[in-house]
């Protein structure tokens, strides 16, 4: 078995966002024997971190992260069958959604794939999410870090409905609340009782990262 | 100068000449019709106002609404069905739709697409149809209508829905999970096919809005920077605003294009294309381009700025703290319009408080006269 051959192609296909070579080379991949394990981390994550960094510095656009991370996804989902049971990946664990009254979830996905490319473990609830539920997942998963994203004006207040949801239910304190969308000001974020905004998921990334390491 | 009407103000500068004072405008499908609205506009605002100059006929396409009592929130499902098979949407709407200005909520929020109309590949075969059996027809008593009404307090602007790739992309495949992309990837050559479908299906419309009785067109993309990579631009936007530009400039009309989003990025290939006004531009903390800078890379452009909503969000203090410090860096105040807001509805504190900075914005601006300003409204 040539090991390096199909983690390399496994690379390559991501890199080139193509889902036929992919297909392929995950297949192959797994009818070789390759580690699961060693084919993700050693093949598709590093390529995507590539993808992630060329996006982050403004070489890469929208375009490509998004594709880069589906083809990724088609990957995994042909290689995850053979991944033995594992835990949770541990304490960097981050819940996201899009609040109740808005189906805007760009800025949120960029966020979801940047920090799942930094090792977190990212719950994504959706759009449209009430607080009630945004709480519930809260305590479901147990997340460090809670983010919402609005792009509306209209909807931003329903972001301080989280926090407050949060405060209410006894949860607040346990977690770091970062805010997200092109409305949204730090003032705002004072306003509601977040812990931080943001309007570029660059910064957002940064701001998550450095809490981790706290 | 002679004090100007509101719509030679706006018109002037939107031709890129010298104004009396800056001019400054509410939307009508923004506006809050009272007495905050009346008393603004006696002291200088302007009204925009945007109307379509055209019917569509979908030929041998039957469409159907249905709203379906089991599902929550008022989800109504429209089917467009052709012989070539049916295609669907699901839309949100909230309260107030249709019931005070077409498709705009009570907070002036227009529906939400749950699901669009390409999901599957085969959904293309079916959307090519309909766009090349739609036809438009002229019909200019809209405007012609406003144009009555607004007399010298404004100026009417003709609608054209999105170009064909905003509309492919935002309308009808959608951006929610990356979705246009992965098609855009994947299906490229159906992409692709529609888009030149619906490019030649739609030059008609073109003819027929540029010679309504409307002072400008207006296209309504909603240009993003981040959803409209430059790649993207340049391939499929680009062109097809140089063939609409040259269509309008025939006939003598502005061309304006709805550009909301952040633009630093497409910056250098805006400062390319044909395009007169840059409008619904928004400044940081929306935007992410400084207005003077966009004021000296689109040398040949004028902008309608959007003021931005965020700031609204901060209350008439921050509001008037912030526009005294947009006016220090747009220079003499040229080349710029600015609207209280084109999106959402604008508090009554907010409007009165950018109108009594704008009333007295006599340009051209200079340090000395935007300091007068400030202390006459401390």
């Amino acid at each position: 078995m040539d090991e390096g051959k199909h983690i390399a192609a496994l690379k390559e296909a991501v890199l080139n966002m193509d889902y036929e070579l992919m297909d392929k080379a995950a297949k192959e991949a797994m009818a070789a024997k390759v580690d699961p394990l060693k084919a993700i981390m050693e093949g598709m994550s590093p390529a995507m971190a590539f993808i992630g960094e060329k996006f982050q510095t403004g070489e890469y656009f929208l375009p490509e992260l998004i594709v880069a991370g589906d083809v990724m996804k088609e990957g995994l989902k042909i290689i995850r069958p053979y991944l033995k049971e594992k835990g949770s990946q541990g304490e960097k664990k981050f819940l996201i959604a899009t609040v109740q009254g808005d189906n805007h979830d760009i800025g949120k996905n960029i966020v979801g794939m940047l920090l799942s490319l930094h090792g977190f473990e990212v719950i994504d609830l959706g759009f449209d999410i009430p607080a009630s539920k945004i709480v519930e997942a809260v305590q479901k998963h147990e997340p460090g870090i809670v983010g919402l994203s609005a792009l509306l004006t209209v909807t931003m207040p329903r972001m301080g409905e989280v926090v407050k949801a949060l405060k209410t239910a006894g949860l607040r304190d346990k977690v770091k609340v970062i805010v997200g969308g092109t409305s949204v000001t730090p003032q705002f974020a004072r306003g509601i009782g977040a812990d931080h905004a943001s309007t570029n998921a660059a910064e957002g990334v940064e701001k998550c990262l450095e809490w981790a390491r706290s | 100068m002679t004090e100007m009407t509101r719509r030679e103000r706006i018109l002037a500068a939107s031709r890129k000449q010298m104004t009396d004072r800056l001019p400054f405008l509410h939307w009508w499908r923004h506006m809050q019709i009272g007495w905050a609205e009346r008393e603004c506009r006696n002291r200088g605002m302007g009204l925009a106002w945007t109307r379509p100059s055209y019917g569509v006929k979908m030929n041998q396409v039957v469409v159907t609404e249905e709203k379906d009592p089991s599902r929550e929130g008022g989800v109504i499902r429209i089917t467009y069905h052709t012989p070539k098979g049916s295609v669907y949407m699901d839309e949100k709407r909230e309260p107030g739709t249709f019931q005070w200005h077409a498709d705009r909520s009570w907070k002036d929020v227009t529906p939400w697409a749950l699901k669009r109309l390409i999901r599957e590949p085969q959904d293309y075969e079916v959307m090519k149809f309909i766009v090349e059996n739609t036809e438009y027809v002229p019909d200019y008593f809209p405007i012609e209508q406003v144009n009555d009404w607004l007399g010298e307090e404004g100026v009417s602007y003709a609608t054209l829905p999105k170009t064909p790739m905003a509309r492919i992309m935002i309308e009808w495949i959608g951006s929610e999970e990356g979705r246009f992309y992965i098609h855009h990837r994947k299906y490229r050559d159906k992409v692709d096919e529609l888009y030149e479908a619906f490019c030649q299906s739609i030059t008609p419309l073109y003819e027929i809005v540029a010679k309504s009785p409307a002072d400008i067109i207006f296209c309504g993309e909603n240009i993003e920077g981040l959803l409209i990579s430059p790649p993207l631009f340049e391939k499929y936007f680009l062109p097809e605003y140089e063939r609409m530009a040259k269509i309008f400039h025939a006939h003598g009309k502005l061309m304006a294009v709805h550009m909301d989003g952040r633009l630093n990025v497409l910056k250098e290939l805006i400062a390319r294309t044909p395009i007169d006004i840059i409008e619904a531009f928004h400044p940081p903390p929306m935007g992410d381009l400084p207005l003077g800078e966009a004021l000296k890379v689109w040398k040949d452009k004028v902008i309608w700025m959007g003021f931005p909503g965020a700031i609204y969000e901060l209350g008439p203090e921050e509001v008037k703290k912030y526009t005294f410090d947009l006016l220090k860096e747009i220079g003499t105040g040229e080349r710029l319009v600015v609207a209280m807001s084109t999106e959402n509805i604008v508090s009554n504190e907010n409007m009165l408080a950018l109108t009594s900075i704008f009333e007295k914005a006599d340009l051209p601006l200079t340090p000395e006269k935007i300091s007068r300003i400030e202390k006459s409204i401390a």
